[in-house]
């Protein structure tokens, strides 16, 4: 009997040391305690709601994952998205729907050069990803300042697609009746699964996992590794402008400071949907559960009625507990293995 | 010159490097500074700068313990910790002198229990510097928010403070004179005690450290609760100086303590530091951002301009490309 219970107990252990099984069982019961904290979270209007304000902090730790499997971390994503936003509104003129393309093409010319210094300096000179992505953080903080001291700008009126199809004016009826239902940044999301699936079924996919577990015998295999890592930030750029095209669509306005609480976040969510600090190991998709996670914390407080002054206390607190937490949980489990081994 | 002191010069010039290129570079801004701008080379700019640089350069100290002691350290709380420093304390000393040990006692214990924090995490948990720090700086900033929410900020610094921080001496600035202070007394635990020798030690290399019987996860949370500790006293003078506290008076000598520790020559992978090349790295930077102020570049050129120049430094100092 007692040798069944251990068995039982070792299976629920091994269970939960699954990153995956235990974001989803995370997931599972965050879900229960948000639905007992709002009553009507299962109805559509208010599921739509909960979509979008969970969409941006799921394309941020998309690309933040993609990044962390290759080995490195990016802690400029949030600075990028403001800069993205202001150029955005920067280029579009009200009223003439072409300057909306123009700033699409601008906007990811500008997202994928970001991504290049970014990866310039981790992957290509070698020089730490943290330290490098924090000083270019404050580049791009700047070079939004300079385009948008304070927030505003002008918007074209489809960019309303990207947040409320029925927001269009003209469309027509198949995307009123779509938007009552379908929140188009869930096509973001898709879209960004879609890439990531892609590409993760290509040599260069194969390869970010392959730099992020071991830089240097991926490098003596004959891997580019520099290469690898640039595109890994070029990818987390792209969904980082995908996530802008989103607060556009939104606010209709940019802002140089709004992305920073960001940053952090996504890091702590993609620790929590199972990507390993030191790279290579995890998925992006169950990053994707990480942010959920991270995101229905924010809800739970949220409905749980807690004053907004202790908003940045409590999220940084949920960040080092969800950091440290898989980290002491593993430290553990491998001392406890290593004594079960020893002969006692 | 004879072979022999040729052979010092260049030995000299070789170990003090990068001393000398930031002296170099710090005449040269000045000096394009005065081109661009008239009035912008006089005693009293270089004294002002002097002044604010010493801050910037207090700061510094706590990047360059932690980054000495290897394992990739930084520290990004060292703001925040200074601020709620100066906001708790504010209330205390109210103006007077007679409870300015109380408020270092505040000091001391807050730097103690943040930097305790960010070393166990970073040391024994094994978690990236930076995430726990930045973290750490929400969890202080977000603090500060519960504590001022419906309450305003009051209290002043003691005059004892105020004197150190924002008075001369004769024309020389007293924080330059503890800045000249702190710098000798740095140097000599450094190089002449123990202490430094362990630090250097696991930053340069940690196996043998460890294998040489070194706790080197202890010596890193050392470095970093010390750090901390530095940042909380600083709050004190950052109050001094001000006269008042406020919410993100600390926030902004992030960055620049940084670039001051990269451009003086501290090695993100550890294992050095002189804290004279910080110091001049600290001049460094406020000549430059100086400069951008005087040309009217606002917040905006002040980031843009802090940003590009640690970019640059880092890929030169600090960047190791395979070469194929």
């Amino acid at each position: 009997m007692e040798s069944n219970t251990q068995g039982t107990s070792r299976k629920f252990r091994q269970l939960f040391a699954k990153p995956e099984y235990s974001s989803i069982l995370m997931l599972v019961v965050m879900i229960v305690l948000a639905a007992i904290l709002q009553r009507n979270f299962f109805r559509p209007s208010s599921l739509i709601l909960t979509i979008d304000a969970f969409s941006p902090l799921i394309l941020l730790t998309m690309g933040q994952a993609v990044v962390m499997l290759s080995g490195s971390f990016d802690l400029s994503s949030g600075a990028a998205l403001s800069l993205y936003t202001c150029v955005l509104t920067w280029i579009m003129k009200t009223g003439e729907p072409f300057s909306g393309v123009v700033a699409l093409l601008v906007t990811l010319a500008v997202a994928i050069l970001v991504g290049i210094i970014n990866g310039f300096g981790a992957g290509y000179m070698r020089v730490s990803s943290v330290v490098v992505t924090f000083a270019t953080a404050y580049v791009w903080l700047g070079i939004g300042l300079f385009i948008r001291p304070t927030p505003g700008g002008d918007s074209v009126n489809w960019f309303n697609a990207f947040y409320d199809f029925r927001n269009v004016e003209g469309a027509p009826q198949i995307f009123q009746n779509l938007g009552a239902f379908l929140p188009p940044v869930l096509l973001l999301v898709l879209l960004a699964c879609g890439i990531w699936y892609v590409i993760s079924r290509t040599r260069l996919g194969r390869y970010i996992y392959a730099v992020g577990g071991n830089e240097e015998s991926a490098y003596r295999s004959g891997i580019n590794t520099a290469r690898v890592q640039i595109a890994a930030y070029v990818i987390n750029s792209i969904f980082v402008f995908l996530a802008a095209l989103f607060f556009v669509g939104q606010n209709q306005s940019g802002d140089a400071r709004f992305g920073d609480p960001f940053t952090l976040r996504t890091i702590a969510a993609a620790v929590v949907g199972g990507i390993a600090l030191t790279g290579g190991k995890g998925s992006v998709y169950t990053a994707l559960v990480g942010a959920v996670i991270i995101s229905l914390v924010n809800k739970v407080i949220f409905f749980a009625n807690i004053s907004y002054a202790y908003g940045t206390l409590v999220a940084g607190l949920i960040v080092i507990v969800a950091i440290a937490g898989p980290q002491i949980y593993q430290i553990y489990n491998k001392r406890s293995a290593e004594i079960k081994r020893s002969p006692a | 010159m004879s072979p022999r002191t040729q052979t010092l010069l260049a030995e000299f010039y070789d170990r003090n490097k990068k001393i000398i290129t930031a002296l170099l570079a710090i005449v040269l801004v000045f000096i394009l500074g005065q081109v661009v701008v008239s009035g912008f080379l006089t005693i009293h700019q270089v004294l002002i700068t002097m002044k604010l640089a010493s801050f910037i350069a207090l700061f510094g100290l706590c990047q360059m313990l932690v980054m000495s002691a290897g394992g990739a350290g930084l520290d990004l709380s060292v703001g925040y910790t200074a601020t709620i420093t100066a906001i708790f304390t504010a209330s205390v000393m109210n103006g007077a002198n007679s409870n300015l040990w109380l408020a270092i006692l505040i000091a001391i214990g807050i730097g103690l229990v943040v930097g305790l924090a960010n070393g166990l995490l970073s040391a024994y948990v094994k978690l990236p510097s930076l995430v726990v720090t930045l973290a750490m700086s929400q969890i202080l900033q977000g603090t500060i928010n519960v504590y001022t929410a419906g309450r305003l900020i009051s209290g002043k610094p003691s005059p004892v403070l105020q004197i150190l921080a924002a008075k001369a001496s004769g024309i020389i600035p007293n924080i330059v004179l503890l800045l000249l202070t702190v710098t000798v007394v740095v140097m000599v635990i450094l190089y002449r005690t123990k202490l430094g020798a362990t630090l250097f030690g696991v930053g340069e290399n940690e196996t043998a450290a460890y294998l040489s019987g070194i706790n080197t996860r202890r010596v890193r949370t050392i470095a970093f609760t010390m750090s901390g500790i530095i940042a909380s006293l600083i709050g004190l003078l950052l109050i001094g100086n001000m006269g008042v506290a406020f919410k993100d008076m600390g926030s902004d000598y992030v960055l620049p303590s940084i670039a001051a520790a990269v451009v003086g020559g501290v090695s993100l992978r550890g294992g050095n530091g002189n804290y004279v090349g910080v110091v001049l790295g600290a001049i460094l930077l406020q000549t430059v951002l100086n400069l951008l102020v005087a040309l009217g570049w606002g917040d905006a050129g002040k980031w843009t301009g802090f940003g590009i120049v640690l970019y640059v430094l880092l890929m030169a100092y600090v960047g190791n490309r395979r070469k194929r």
